[in-house]
């Protein structure tokens, strides 16, 4: 419960608002297991700590839910974007890009500027 | 983002109401992936068991998530805080005697509060009700000497003013309301009259809704006999009528011609509401008796200061052009605490007073929220051994005391409303400044809100500090029996009980002050009496009655109607009379003596009618009455009263003496005949017991004729028999003639009294409160005591102790720790006396002090509260104590 924590929700708030605008409509366990393929499995989702995450961006509009039936005929809650998540969505990737880019020039070697 | 946030708080806070759907929603959540997450693994060739496992693992454990997922869907704050606050409601309700004593306790306290503050913010903090109000300006001259007192403001220095200043978007004078005689419509009545400019109109941002505003040619003699309603006048008199403009209405006997209505808002509350407003004769500049009030707004930008540097610039030059030397200054002052300020003294005080009581109420309550603690010691001791933080422990006492603090704080809500109505109409409408309603507006119910709060933490603390230590083992390996009260817990209590003594003694105290300040007020001489008269004023006015000569005649005349009456045994008449506070200023100065001072001394002059100082009871000292010999013309004769003889002669002796009325040119007042001093009479008190005696002389009526008169008539009639027959012999002589202040000498006396009686009662109020509360916090604190030490005191039984030495050994501790409360209560009050005593006193011509002819630090008064609250404290501890005398010594050992 610190500051680790945030910044992991952070990004795994951006992950999640990806997957389900890549994959559409998605279940909890879904958007689970395609954030561990996506991220080859270097990382290990412990996927309790998805749901109250799901739910934060729930409740700040990013995304709703509905109760569906799954491939498997499987009751499941299905996730997906609301406009204000699309929007929040374009605007994370913009700044998330804008600083591993800031962060690539730091850790680029020794790179002479005039 | 922020708002996203407030909406994610706002979706919490609604969740928390539908919190079983929701635990079900997840469950089945969870349901779904954990399923989803075992037909997987079972897919990828896991066994049943294995595929549960690696699920479950996967998920990081049902309960955790679960509970992250609870505490991110609700307020974890707000739930526990909502738990502590179940759990203490359930705690008070399982002991509502002493819930109810605690609560009730508090709404005093609080009630107390809410209701003087309710009146302080309805009279000193509230905005005059005009537009912008905060920039209206009281301004005036004062004494250059003596800023304290007010000038008399000639006209020219208003037009001065209205002329030449900057400082100002607007400014008006007027005369402050006179009771005039209104007749229309077949009927009379006296109603306000007020006098002024049109600007005052514009000044106060109130403008006339029917008809129009005074025109700048109408603020001339001659011209002046315009007049704009009242919309309460216009209303309930004349019925709405809209073409009452342009009618004529007939004030004291003259023709004015109605043109315009003001609007219903237009309220001063700080002088009495006028019907009437008439335009104010500026120039020529007319007679002037108390001189011109002049309120001004000030334009953007300017300061008071500023104001009133340009003002007493114009001032200065004003004067110097008129060959008069200046003793005056300007003054510019905020217009609502020009008018406040008299009062805030004394509400203040009072506010101070009442908040002494909650505190008293606060510190008892601690006491009983401390023994309560203890007596549950037990049960917090097995909190504490099953996992609760002393976090929580005290979490859960301020919780209940800010319970009890709410529940105090809503009872005392109900009880200020009701208060403070009660002191409004209890506090005579003369004694507050400003006529407005008193309600409980939004910052008197966020100052209840605060003040609870204020006495749950003050209350809550300490206990709460206290039950959350508990040492574990020591307190579950005593058992019930066992528990008592460690050494630390007693001093507390007896500080406590300290503490509300030093509190109590300071409102006994000035209970005491202002209770024998009342005693030497009833006994102040009144240098006159007349038990069971009559008194009633009339006020001639209009043309009919504009020459001396027709006033003595009328008066005359109806002298001798009202003598003529059965049942009537004396009647007698003045143009004052002692505490009606209606006489007149003039200037006189002993002839052929150099003026002490430019203008002379200014002196209270009563016109009498014959048998005055008969009818009155007042004392002659030396020389002779006025009576029927003396006439308009025979030689011009005066009496003085004590004050006026030593403040003109000293200790020479006055009769025989000639006495000049000085003409006073600022004042308007024309110079009249010297008069000879034939006597001098005992003074009287002229508005009440608290004033600084006045310079007062007493001339025959027949040479000072005067259209306004105080009849005093004394019969063995009913009251009510009695004004029905001197109406019809007023009426029999002119039937246009009214009645006005129609009172008794008694009520006269007692009407001067009732400000020192208003004050005398709530603070003795307050003190009985105070008594109240600190008897049942000592009476509680050795009844616990007692009753802790039972055991011990049946050993010290057994062991051949005497119940006297049981006596003092209960109750020694408390007795020292209210003696050592009065030693400070003693202190505290010295020091207050110290700090407040000048305040507490009258101030000369400001009539603000509250006491009379008693020191600060009288030590009758204190050695009385110090008594008074011993006798308590010996009392409400030695009830409680008898137990322990009684206590029989093979019942408490098998009590283990």
């Amino acid at each position: 419960m610190g500051e680790k924590k945030d910044v992991w929700q952070g990004t795994l708030a951006l992950m999640v608002l990806k997957t389900l605008q890549a994959m559409g409509p998605l279940h909890g366990y879904g958007i689970a297991r395609r954030i561990e393929q996506t991220s080859g499995d270097l990382l290990i989702v412990n996927y309790g700590t998805l749901y109250p995450a799901l739910l934060k961006l729930e409740q700040e509009g990013y995304i709703s839910s509905e109760w569906g039936v799954s491939d498997n005929n499987r009751k499941a809650k299905y996730y997906k974007l609301t406009r204000a998540g699309r929007k929040q969505l374009n605007k994370e990737e913009r700044d998330w890009e804008q600083t591993t880019a800031i962060l690539a020039r730091f850790l680029a070697p020794g790179e002479e500027r005039s | 983002m922020i708002g996203r946030r407030i909406r994610a708080l706002l979706v919490r806070v609604a969740r928390r109401f539908q919190r079983s759907d929701r635990e079900r929603d997840f469950s089945a959540e969870m349901e779904s992936h954990l399923a989803m997450h075992i037909e997987d693994n079972l897919r990828a060739g896991m066994s049943q068991e294995q595929a549960r496992r690696e699920a479950m693992m996967k998920l990081g454990g049902m309960e955790q998530t679960k509970e992250s997922y609870r505490d991110r869907s609700g307020l974890p704050l707000l739930e526990t805080f909502l738990r502590d606050l179940r759990f203490a409601f359930r705690m008070l309700r399982k002991n509502l005697c002493f819930t109810f004593v605690v609560v009730f306790t508090l709404a005093v306290g609080i009630g107390a509060n809410t209701a003087i503050f309710s009146v302080l913010e309805s009279q000193l903090w509230r905005p005059l009700p005009f537009p912008d109000s905060e920039r209206l300006v009281d301004a005036h001259t004062v004494l250059r000497d003596n800023h304290r007192q007010w000038d008399v403001m000639p006209n020219s220095v208003y037009l001065a003013w209205a002329a030449q200043n900057h400082q100002f978007s607007s400014l008006g004078a007027y005369n402050y309301p006179a009771n005039r005689n209104l007749a229309a419509g077949g009927t009379s009545e006296r109603v306000f009259v007020m006098q002024l400019t049109a600007s005052v109109f514009r000044t106060l941002d109130v403008p006339v809704e029917r008809g129009r505003n005074f025109l700048p040619e109408e603020e001339k003699t001659g011209a002046d006999h315009v007049a704009i309603l009242s919309n309460a006048l216009w209303r309930t008199r004349f019925a709405s009528d809209p073409d009452i403009i342009g009618k004529p209405i007939r004030i004291d006997g003259e023709s004015y011609v109605v043109v315009g209505i003001a609007p219903a808002r237009l309220r001063f509350e700080f002088i009495p509401e006028p019907a009437i407003y008439v335009p104010i004769a500026m120039a020529p500049p007319a007679k002037l008796g108390r001189g011109l009030y002049v309120i001004g707004r000030l334009a953007a930008g300017a300061t008071a200061e500023n104001a009133r540097l340009e003002l007493d610039g114009i001032l200065q030059r004003q004067m110097q052009a008129e060959g008069v030397k200046s003793e005056d200054v300007a003054a510019v002052t905020n217009l609502r605490v020009t008018w406040t300020q008299g009062s805030a003294r004394s509400l203040y005080f009072f506010a101070g007073a009442i908040l002494l009581v909650l505190l008293i109420a606060c510190v008892n309550n601690a006491g009983l929220l401390l023994a309560r603690g203890l007596a549950r010691s037990r049960e917090f001791a097995l909190r504490a051994t099953l996992g609760a933080s002393r976090a929580t422990l005290i979490r859960q006492s301020l919780a209940e005391s800010l319970l009890l603090a709410f529940a105090g704080g809503g009872a005392g809500t109900l009880l200020g409303l009701w208060a403070s109505g009660a002191f409004a109409a209890f506090w005579s409408e003369d004694a507050l400044p400003r006529n407005t309603d008193t309600y409980l507006d939004i910052r008197v119910l966020l100052f209840v809100l605060g003040l609870s709060i204020f006495s749950s933490l003050l209350m809550g603390v300490l206990p709460a500090l206290f039950s959350s230590r508990v040492d574990v083992n020591e307190t579950l390996r005593k058992g019930a029996s066992g528990l008592s009260a460690g050494h630390g817990q007693h001093r507390t209590r007896n500080l406590l009980i300290a503490v509300e003594v030093s509190l109590a003694l300071v409102l006994l105290f000035g209970a005491g002050l202002f209770l024998s300040s009342f005693l030497r007020e009833q006994q102040a001489p009144r240098g006159f009496d007349a038990p069971g008269a009559l008194t009633f004023r009339i006020n001639l006015r209009g043309t009919k009655y504009a020459q001396p000569d027709q006033q003595r005649l009328y008066y005359r005349s109806l002298t001798d109607e009202i003598r003529g009456l059965p049942g009537v045994q004396d009647v007698t008449f003045g143009s004052s009379i002692p505490l009606s506070g209606s006489g007149l200023f003039n200037t006189v100065a002993v002839a052929g003596r150099p003026l002490p001072n430019k203008h002379g001394t200014s002196v209270f002059v009563y016109a009498v009618g014959p048998r005055f100082f008969e009818v009155l009871q007042m004392r002659l000292l030396a020389g002779r009455n006025v009576d029927s010999s003396d006439s308009a013309t025979s030689p011009r004769v005066a009496i003085l009263n004590r004050n006026a003889v030593h403040t003109l002669f000293g200790s020479e002796d006055p009769l025989g003496k000639i006495l000049d009325f000085v003409a006073d040119e600022r004042r308007d007042v024309p110079a009249e005949a010297p008069v000879q001093i034939v006597g001098v009479a005992e003074n009287t008190q002229e508005f009440g017991p608290i004033e600084t005696p006045f310079d007062t002389i007493y001339v025959p009526f027949s040479q000072h004729p005067d259209s306004a008169v105080n009849f005093v008539v004394s019969s063995n009639l009913p009251r009510g028999a009695l004004v029905g027959a001197i109406r019809s012999a007023v009426h029999s002589l002119d039937k246009n003639q009214v009645l006005f202040d129609i009172k008794t000498v008694d009520q006269l006396i007692g009407d001067s009294m009732r400000g020192s009686r208003f004050n005398l009662i709530l603070v003795a109020c307050l003190a009985a409160v105070a008594l109240a509360l600190v008897s049942v916090g000592i009476f509680g604190t050795v009844a616990y005591f007692v009753q802790q030490r039972t055991q011990e005191f049946g050993i010290r039984v057994a062991l051949g102790a005497t119940p006297v030495r049981i006596l003092r050994n209960a109750i020694s501790r408390a007795l020292f720790a209210g003696a050592l409360g009065l030693l400070f209560g003693v202190g505290t009050s010295l020091a207050l006396g110290r700090i407040l005593g000048s305040s507490l006193y009258l101030v000369p011509y400001e009539h603000t002090g509250m006491l009379y002819g008693v020191s600060i630090y009288d030590p009758v008064s204190m050695a009385a509260a110090c008594i008074l609250l011993l006798a308590v404290l010996v009392l409400a501890s030695f009830i409680p104590a008898r137990r322990a005398m009684r206590v029989d010594p093979m019942a408490a050992l098998r009590y283990e």
